[in-house]
Parts: structure tokens; sequence; C-alpha cells
């Protein structure tokens, strides 16, 4: 049983590692690998693309960022935050911006595992753990 | 101002505009005290983690895809999909004397219901050993109070010194023994107002064991007045296996403090057999490859890391490790009890057949060793011991021979008879150490063939006497035993005529 999950998750690296084209994630091997996985490994095929779905999920995660912010937001800000991302990561990251009133005011940036906390809950927070 | 709101203040000020930087991760699967993680892309090798609700873990197996943590709190709360985050720090506990006369559990968070402990400082639980360069050898006693002990296998500070035997063989009773005799030498040392006097304070690690069982020993210790000198970290079979393998770092790094700062400390590790077995349960859960007894690969580099850092340092102060290990029928070539042996600088074996015939500490002498504890043997103990051992050994050798045979030799039996006599004297009851200066009037008396009227079942009680005597009657002579740790001509001719004033008296 573990050695099957493990064998699904090695051959699911290898076709995420095999998805990429130009240093980016191609759509067309994308669907490649999909239907490889239909038609070599029926038997093994979810516990495969349970694990390549995940690593699809990171991958996108990582050049996506997820701003969540109380007020609005210019387009401008999003752009400079988008492009300043980017320097930092040293790869092309895309903004996605997401309203969220619980803020109270600020932002919170995700992308990939990382969380950039410049809310007043975040704030908050902090505070409340910090007395 | 009030302080809780200067508090405040002061907390908001340091709450900049700047953004805080977080890594993150979700939780796939929590198992018997592990978590696996997915994400923490930035986590490092035992960093600790925050899980929702305030628990906190330590990351342990950093894999391709996911991270494995031990959970050092209450699982029960966690589920699939939580959210944890890095903190970049790695684990540290609260170190200083204002734990002293305290019970602590893993984290270094109080549990006597003392109230809390104002530590000034901390240090991480994992530290890399000091290097050669640092160290001193080994040169000055560590005094357990236990007359076989100090006179046959001593033990020098910033030694390691292995306490081995079966279930129920005094292990336990020799380390608080130790304990209690540090805290009587500190009360003595401290009220004389030498300035060279250094103290030595205790660290008792209980990995494991009975709730009752520690409640036990803490009631020992405060009933010698030994617990306001110690510091009890407690680790109980209750607790989750990730503060069983944690509790005897949180105690090395609290024994550290007083070894950098210039102190003197002792800690026991009580058992590591029990902290082999909770860092085996981890390793398990955490998929690591088992081997020999199901232990993982790296359970000797569990135990070497964790005695190195016992130490002398240079111009410094010392930590002296006494781990326990316990085995079972005797077999010390079992595997945790063979890797503790080699890691450490002798061991104390302690023997069921002997604890059962009465001889209480049961210490096998011919399995027992202090490989650098000699060094630091005072000349006094040397000078009324130093062949004891040598004779011990040969009267268990002629004891088993002699049992064959029933015509002996005059020499063979005055061989045997003061042997028997040795071993007599050597019975100590529990939580009784025996000053060093004690132990000296009563291995010369032997010595010189004081003991050697009585009967064998009165020499335990004659050299009871004897000490009360000297307690009671020769306090100045028992003190300059104690401060010149050496016996002359001048020290002699008093000893014997206060021996000799003691026989007097003694009805026999």
């Amino acid at each position: 049983m573990a050695s099957a999950a493990k064998a699904a998750s090695e051959l699911a690296r290898l076709l995420f590692r095999a998805s990429f084209d130009q240093g980016a994630l191609s759509p067309a091997l994308v669907g490649g690998v999909l239907e490889y996985v239909e038609k070599h490994h029926a038997g093994q095929a979810t516990r495969v693309l349970q694990a390549y779905a995940r690593l699809v999920a990171a991958e996108e995660a990582r050049h996506r960022a997820v701003v969540e912010h109380a007020g609005a937001l210019p387009e401008a800000t999003a752009n400079r935050l988008a492009e300043s991302l980017g320097r930092q990561y040293g790869r092309k990251v895309t903004v996605v911006t997401q309203p969220n009133p619980q803020l109270i005011a600020g932002l919170r940036v995700r992308i990939g595992d990382d969380i950039y906390e410049s809310s007043v809950t975040g704030q908050l927070a902090e505070l409340s753990a910090g007395v | 101002m009030s302080t809780v709101l200067e508090q405040i203040e002061q907390q908001i000020a340091k709450l900049s505009h700047k953004a805080v930087k977080k890594n993150t991760g979700v939780i796939r699967a929590v198992a018997d005290g592990v978590a696996h993680i997915d994400g923490l892309s930035d986590v490092m090798y035992n960093e600790m983690v925050q899980f929702p609700g305030g628990a906190i873990g330590i990351a342990l197996n950093l894999e391709q895809d996911e991270v494995g943590c031990v959970v050092l709190g209450d699982v029960s709360q966690l589920k699939e999909g939580d959210e944890v985050s890095t903190t970049g720090r790695l684990l540290s506990v609260p170190v200083g004397e204002a734990l002293l006369g305290r019970a602590v559990d893993a984290l270094g968070r109080p549990v006597d219901g003392k109230g809390p402990i104002d530590a000034k400082e901390t240090y991480p639980v994992e530290k890399i050993a000091p290097g050669i360069v640092a160290r001193k050898s080994v040169s000055q006693p560590l005094l357990t109070g236990i007359m076989a002990i100090d006179s046959m296998i001593p033990i020098g500070r910033g030694q390691r010194e292995l306490i081995i035997g079966d279930r129920g063989t005094g292990k336990t009773t020799i380390a608080i023994d130790t304990i209690i005799n540090q805290a009587k030498i500190n009360k003595v040392g401290l009220a004389s107002g030498d300035p060279k006097f250094r103290p030595v304070y205790s660290i008792y690690v209980a990995v494991g064991q009975k709730n009752s069982n520690i409640v036990r020993t803490m009631s020992a210790l405060e009933a010698a007045g030994a617990l306001e000198y110690t510091i009890v970290v407690a680790a109980p079979a209750a607790d989750n296996p990730a503060n069983q393998y944690l509790a005897p770092y949180s105690g090395a790094a609290m024994g550290e403090w007083f070894m950098e700062n210039g102190k003197d400390a002792l800690i026991v590790y009580d058992d590591l057999s029990k902290h082999a077995v909770a860092y085996r349960q981890i390793s398990l859960i955490l998929k690591r490859p088992s081997g020999r007894e199901a232990f993982p690969g790296d359970v000797f580099y569990l135990h070497s890391r964790l005695l190195e850092r016992a130490a002398r340092l240079d111009g410094k102060g010392s930590l002296t490790a006494l781990p326990i290990i316990e085995t079972l029928a005797g077999d010390v070539a079992a595997y945790i009890p063979t890797n503790v042996i080699s890691i450490t600088d002798g061991q104390i074996f302690l023997e069921t057949d002997l604890f059962n015939q009465g001889i209480r500490p049961a210490v096998s002498v011919g399995l027992s060793v202090s490989r650098v504890g000699s060094a630091a043997q005072i000349k006094a103990t040397k000078q009324v011991g130093g062949k004891l051992k040598g004779e011990l050994a040969q009267f268990r050798e002629l004891a088993a021979f002699a049992q064959f045979g029933s015509d002996l030799d005059a020499r063979t039996k005055a061989q045997l008879d003061r042997g028997s006599r040795i071993v007599e004297l050597f019975k100590q009851p529990a939580f009784n150490p025996i000053p060093i200066e004690q132990q000296v009037v009563t291995l010369w008396a032997l010595q010189k063939g004081y003991y050697d009227p009585f009967e064998l079942r009165r020499v335990m009680p004659a050299a009871a006497s004897l000490r009360e005597y000297f307690a009671t009657r020769k306090d100045a002579l028992l003190t300059k035993i104690r401060t010149k740790a050496a016996l002359d001509a001048e020290i002699e001719g008093e000893l014997k005529t206060a021996v000799d004033e003691w026989k007097g008296s003694f009805a026999g």
C-alpha cells in the first residue's frame, strides 16, 4: 500500500517534470500527460493524477499572487505589486485581486507558500498573541 | 499610565507597517502526534512551526513534497486542511537559576502549580556539543555520597557515567542520592563562605516514567532539602512521544546555561531506554527506515549528541551527566545499552542478584568502571580506598571458588573474611549519602582493621556508630579532613586517637 503510493507519487513527479516547455507549464503537454495516464496507468490513475494535480497547483500558485484587499485596490498598484514580486522571485507573476472586508484595512498577498501580511486584522492577531 | 497600557503601547510600536512574511503549508494528514504537511517550502530542519490553536511542532522530516512535523501539544484540535506557518526559530527553552526548585515540562513550562517562571534567557534545545579546544580534562570530583562509588568508581565534574541495571535494582536511587549529596555539599560550602567553593546544581530529567514515580522522587528531594538546587524536567509516560524525545535535550540546555556561566551542574537522564523507545515511535510514524530492533539508523547519534554536551569547559563550568539505562535480564550487550556504554566515560552496573541478597547499592564492582574519574578522586579517598576494588574483585573470585571446597588455608580464609567485611561496610540505605570526610574515616578504620573483632552482622552498625561519634564529637577533625582532602601524619595521629576512643565506647 505504502509502496504503491510512493510509486504513484514518483510517477506524478516524473510526469510533472515532463510537462514543462521553455520553463513554463504547457497546457498541451499537460493534456498529453492526462492521456498517457488514462491509457497506460488506468489502475493507478486516481492516485497518480491526485499527486500530479497537487504539483501543478503548487506550480501555478508560485506564479500567481492572490492579493486580498479591504478597500479599493487601484490597477496601478496591482501592476506595481506584480512587477515587484516578479523581481523578487525572479519569475513572471500574475496578480489576482480578491476583496476581503474582514481585513479591515491593508493587504494580504499569498504567492506559493509565502504570505505577506500587512492588514489590520493580521496586526491585531499579532498584537493579541503578543500581549 | 498603567503597566498594561504601556505594554500594549510598546507592542503597537513594535508592529511596523512593513508587511510580515510567513511561509505556510497545509496539513495533509495528522496521526499519532505527527503531522504531514504540504508546502512549508522554506522550513528549516528542526525549526518550530506554528499550528492553529497555539500548538507548536518541530519539522523533523524534510521531504521532496511534504514536511513531517512532530506536534508538541494537543493534536486532537488539528485537522486536514489547517494552515501551518514557519516561525524562523529553533525550539528554545527558558534557562537560568529561576528554574531551580521547579518542575517543568519538555518545553520549560511549569507543571508544579507554583506559578510562572521568571526566566530571563532562553537556550536552543538542540545545540552542537563543545569542541576539542573548549574542553578541559576532568579533574574535580563530583561526590555521590555513596561509599562504594566514591571510593571505587569515582566520578569527576564533566564526566558521563552511565547507571545501568535491570528494573528495580536501585538505579534512580543512586541518581537521587547523588543529587541529595550535591545539595548537602552546597549548603555546607555556601555557609562556609569559601570564595573558591563551587556549588553543583542538579537537573533531573524524567522520561516516560509514571507520574506517581516523579512525585515520589520530588518528595524525596524536597524532604532532603535538595529541591531548591534542582530542576525537574518531566515528560511522563502519559506525555506524547515528541515531548519524551525532547525532554533530555531541554534538560541539557538548562544544564548548559550553568556550564556556560562558570557554574557546575549535574544532569540525570532517567532513563534513556525509554527515550530511545519514544524516538523509535516517532521515527516509525514518520516512516523513517528502521534497523535493528526497529530503531532508526540514527539512534546512536540520538544519544551521542546528547551526552557529548556534558563537558568541563576551559575557563567556564562543567556539566556532568548520569544517564540511566534499564536492561532486560541483565543483558548489557543489547542494542541501546552497548551504544550508551560506548559513548559514556564508564558505567555503574547494578546486579539483581546482589540487590536480592540485600547488598544495596547493588553495585557490581567487576563490571563497573570509571574511565576518567580517578583523576578527580581526592587524595584522602585514594589513600584509604585505593586497593579496595582489587581486594573486592579478588574476594568475589575466591568466594566463587570457595563454594566448591571446605578446606581453605588460613590466608584464603582471611581474604574471604576481609572481603565480606568490605561488602558489609559498603551497604548503605537509600537517600542517605555519606559526606566524603565520613567516608574517609569509615574506610580508614577498615584499613587499620578496627572492624575485624566484630561479627560480620555488626560491621554496618559499628561503621554507623563510628560516623555518628565523629559527627557529634569530632567535627573539627572532620572539617580538617574535608579541607585538606588528604591524610598526613598529623591527621592520621588524630584519627587513631579518636577511633580508639570510639572503640572504647562502642559495645561491639
